[in-house]
């Protein structure tokens, strides 16, 4: 499969080579692959956003290497053509948007692009169509909520059409109902319009979307696979994920502690559906 | 506690009036004209006729007049103090005594000079907050560095003075509400701030200055960040959405200005200056 | 100390063209040593309601009584009302300021004007309801602390005051799970070992299932729900209509009730359904 981002031998310290350096990233070689969802989890200083901003070249590694499509990001001619390939949603959509009109907001990446103005035009009112904005355009953020917010915030990195987008815990701070407005328009966006997604993320119920996961801790990675792969029930499995801060899925755990008492459900489930569909064949 | 409310300046108030349709070009020079003018304001007549525009504006911008008036309340405590300043500490000759409190004489030639500075901030502030009212941050980057082009002949970077100084402005309310929540916090543990003497009272401004800055810094570097996750490298090859176009109403705005300014200038040299 | 309000009604912004209602008279009783939950959809009113139990806010419509003193009253004590009833904010570290932990700690007991000695006890008390060594922490920089740890100083700073009752606005919002798990920790043994009344406000489902014995659910700034937590997410329909999501576990038992299996209502934990569902299949076998 092709590889949109590939790192190799990835390290990254701060205050590199001083007495107070801090290694934030070790030896990292991983890669994301075109048109996949890719979660990446791991505790509070994992190392999981620092890995993530390696991705559009806002870090440079402190030794190793960083490709995106080809190009390494230490070649800081390269920059512009990565930006333009891999976008980024952060956090706090409060400190992501610049302007007072959802419209020109949007606008504002194709803007910095030097694109003709009919183009721009297009591409806002695509971005706006695609996330079901529109009736929001000339609204201005500060009346959205917080998850409308962020969907803007999406939306603004959509019109540049990049060929990534990271979000790097879009979900974070908002409601429940937010929560999963902006999950779904990133799978939407994966399904509909091939945009491979880097997703960081603590929750559970989003990581079984991704077709792969990694799972960072102290600066590497310790765990990859597809969520099956990873969420796969075992003692030992279980206590290892536990060690790096996690917990299973939900439907996991229940077909696990049902094996426990003696049934024979699959070992591999991690969605609601299947174990209902599992428990339904049992009983049958 | 709700500091909030009160906060008009930087605040776009969506509308599709003919104030809010004018070309940014047309509002910033106005406004700068409007500022000339207050500036050289001495009488009483002429900051009457500059109150009433402004309240023909308002109206025509369908903003509600108690919203407009609102933005002022902050600035009541320090306008007052400098009001209480020029009563007792202007100095001009031949000018007749009002009354006496202790060392400090109030002067009439005092008590004008109060008014004249405290009109001349109410309506530079009100002037500005019309302008942040009914124009977005783009427009008004878009019209102030179409006007400060010019500048680039000397060397000067148009386009980040403007950015930065739009997107400060669109911060003004978003630190507000981080100043109320802090401020909570800082209640909500104990602190009293209506009471103490003014020493005490100082001393409770850290708690809360502190977290304050701190957060900014942190906004204005995640900001940052952001924008350079969209390409953002400057004002060098960036092209516009929108661009800016004059229309019928800005003629009909500018004959409204040129009028304005010439019924101001009769005044001027018309009527005395109370000062 | 029981709280109560009474028709409360609260605005937002009011003479201004942003003006909302947030509270539409809103009716409450909490008794002493509760365990209360608060959910609802993002501006619901929830954290408005909550900032009066705690007088940040004073009632213009309806009132609000504190062990039964009247908050509006002018004679009204409204710091040692703060001292009684400790909120600690969504994201709570941004309020961190004093250059150590310890110091930031004593931040709320100064105030109190309480003497040295009682305020130095105060604070070590609190740094170890909430886990924090007081050994290793007192004199750190608040700024080398992790974002854990800082959320665990902050919360010792409203402890410092001991509160009788606690207010808990989203405070697990942007941990990991592993730190949500340990402030839940904290929660749960405060509120049995000091028999604090609290106030748990919550956009996790799953915790406010793990935590609350009684569940207040909010809508369009009304209380439309409460009751014993249980009973009150086993109204599943009328919880998705107003666009809050079930716990986790909620979900799929009600799933497999529309499939047919015979499950009682109001299974909050997974280890409730593995058995109940269990002993639901072995039944089945059991006929067949």
């Amino acid at each position: 499969m092709e590889k949109i981002i590939e790192t190799s031998a990835l390290t990254y310290a701060y205050r590199a080579g001083s007495s107070k350096e801090v290694r934030a990233l070790q030896n990292i070689n991983m890669a994301v692959h075109k048109g996949e969802i890719l979660a990446i989890t791991g505790q509070n200083g994992s190392g999981k956003s620092t890995l993530a901003r390696h991705f559009n070249g806002l870090l440079t590694p402190t030794s190793g290497r960083v490709l995106v499509n080809g190009l390494s990001t230490d070649d800081r001619n390269n920059i512009g053509e990565i930006r333009k390939k891999v976008g980024m949603v952060f956090q706090n959509p409060d400190n992501q948007l610049v302007s007072s009109i959802v419209e020109e907001d949007i606008a504002f990446g194709p803007e910095n692009l030097g694109l003709p103005q009919s183009e721009i035009i297009e591409r806002v009112d695509w971005a706006l169509h695609i996330l079901n904005l529109e009736e929001l355009r000339r609204e201005t953020p500060h009346n959205l909520s917080a998850g409308q917010k962020q969907q803007v915030a999406i939306a603004g990195v959509l019109a540049m059409k990049p060929e990534c987008i990271i979000l790097d815990e879009p979900t974070a701070h908002l409601d429940p109902r937010g929560r999963r407005e902006v999950l779904e328009s990133s799978l939407r966006l994966n399904r509909e319009e091939g945009i491979t997604l880097v997703l960081l993320t603590h929750f559970m119920n989003e990581v079984i979307h991704c077709s792969r996961m990694l799972i960072m801790d102290s600066g590497t990675v310790k765990v990859e696979g597809s969520p099956r792969e990873v969420f796969l029930q075992g003692d030992e499995q279980i206590e290892k994920l536990k060690q790096m801060g996690l917990d299973y899925p939900v439907a996991s755990r229940l077909a696990a502690g049902l094996n426990r008492e003696g049934f024979n459900l699959p070992s591999d489930i991690i969605h609601h559906e299947e174990f209902i569909a599992s428990l339904c064949q049992l009983t049958s | 506690m709700e500091l909030t409310k009160n906060i008009t300046l930087g605040v776009y108030l969506p509308g599709e009036s003919a104030v809010h349709r004018l070309d940014p070009r047309t509002k910033i020079i106005s406004v700068t004209l409007l500022i000339v003018l207050l500036l050289l304001a001495r009488s009483y007549l002429a900051f009457g006729l500059v109150a009433l525009f402004l309240a023909g504006m308002v109206y025509i911008a369908k903003i509600p007049p108690g919203y407009a008036l609102r933005g002022l309340k902050p600035m009541l405590p320090v306008l007052i103090l400098m009001w209480v300043f020029q009563l007792f500490l202007y100095q001009a000759p031949g000018t007749a005594t009002l009354f006496q409190w202790w060392v400090f004489e109030a002067t009439e030639a005092g008590l004008h000079m109060g008014n004249l500075i405290i009109m001349r901030v109410l309506f530079l502030f009100s002037v500005t907050t019309l302008l942040t009212l009914t124009t977005s941050v783009v427009s008004l980057t878009d019209g102030l560095e179409n006007l400060l082009k010019p500048l680039r002949f000397i060397g000067i970077p148009y386009h980040e003075l403007v950015m930065t100084l739009v997107i400060a402005l669109r911060f003004v309310l978003i630190l507000a509400e981080e100043l109320e929540k802090i401020m909570k916090a800082q209640m909500a543990r104990g602190v009293a701030f209506d009471r103490g003497n003014f020493i005490q009272k100082t001393k409770k401004v850290f708690p809360v200055f502190l977290p304050l800055f701190i957060g900014a810094f942190k906004r204005a570097e995640e900001l940052i960040v952001a924008m350079d996750a969209r390409s953002y490298t400057g004002g060098k090859g960036r092209t516009k959405m929108k661009t800016l176009r004059m229309g019928r109403v800005d003629f009909a705005a500018a004959v409204i200005m040129l009028v304005f300014t010439g019924i101001m200038i009769y005044i001027f040299t018309a009527f005395k200056a109370f000062i | 100390m029981p709280i109560d309000v009474i028709n409360l009604s609260h605005s937002y912004k009011t003479g201004t063209p942003f003006e909302h209602k947030v509270l539409f008279d809103v009716n409450l009783h909490i008794s002493d040593g509760e365990f209360v939950g608060l959910i609802g959809p993002t501006r619901s009113g929830k954290t408005t309601l909550a900032q009066y139990l705690n007088a940040l806010y004073i009632p213009r419509q309806g009132r609000v009584l504190i062990d039964n003193e009247n908050t509006a009253d002018k004679k009204a004590d409204l710091v040692s009302i703060r001292h009684r009833v400790g909120y600690v904010f969504q994201n709570p570290e941004y309020q961190l300021f004093a250059p150590t932990v310890g110091e930031d700690i004593a931040f709320g007991p100064i105030n109190q004007n309480l003497p040295q000695e009682e305020i130095d006890r105060l604070v070590k008390g609190s740094m170890e309801m909430v886990g924090l060594d007081f050994n290793t922490f007192c004199h750190r920089d608040i700024f080398a602390l992790s974002g854990g740890q800082k959320r665990r100083a902050a919360i010792a700073g409203v402890l410092a005051c001991r509160p009788k009752v606690l207010v808990l606005d989203d405070i697990t919002s942007g941990l990991d799970p592993r730190g949500r798990e340990e402030i839940m920790k904290v929660v749960k043994d405060l509120h049995l070992s000091q028999n604090i009344t609290i106030l748990f406000i919550s956009n996790s489902m799953d915790e406010v299932a793990l935590l609350a014995r009684r569940l207040l659910v909010m809508d369009n700034g009304k209380i439309i729900m409460d009751g014993p937590t249980r009973e009150v997410f086993a109204r599943t329909e009328k919880l998705r209509s107003i666009g809050l999501e079930l716990p986790e576990i909620s979900i799929i038992i009600d799933s497999l009730q529309s499939a047919g299996f015979n499950l009682p209502r109001g299974i909050l934990t997974v280890d409730e359904a593995i058995s109940e569902i269990a002993a639901a299949l072995h039944l089945r076998e059991g006929h067949q």
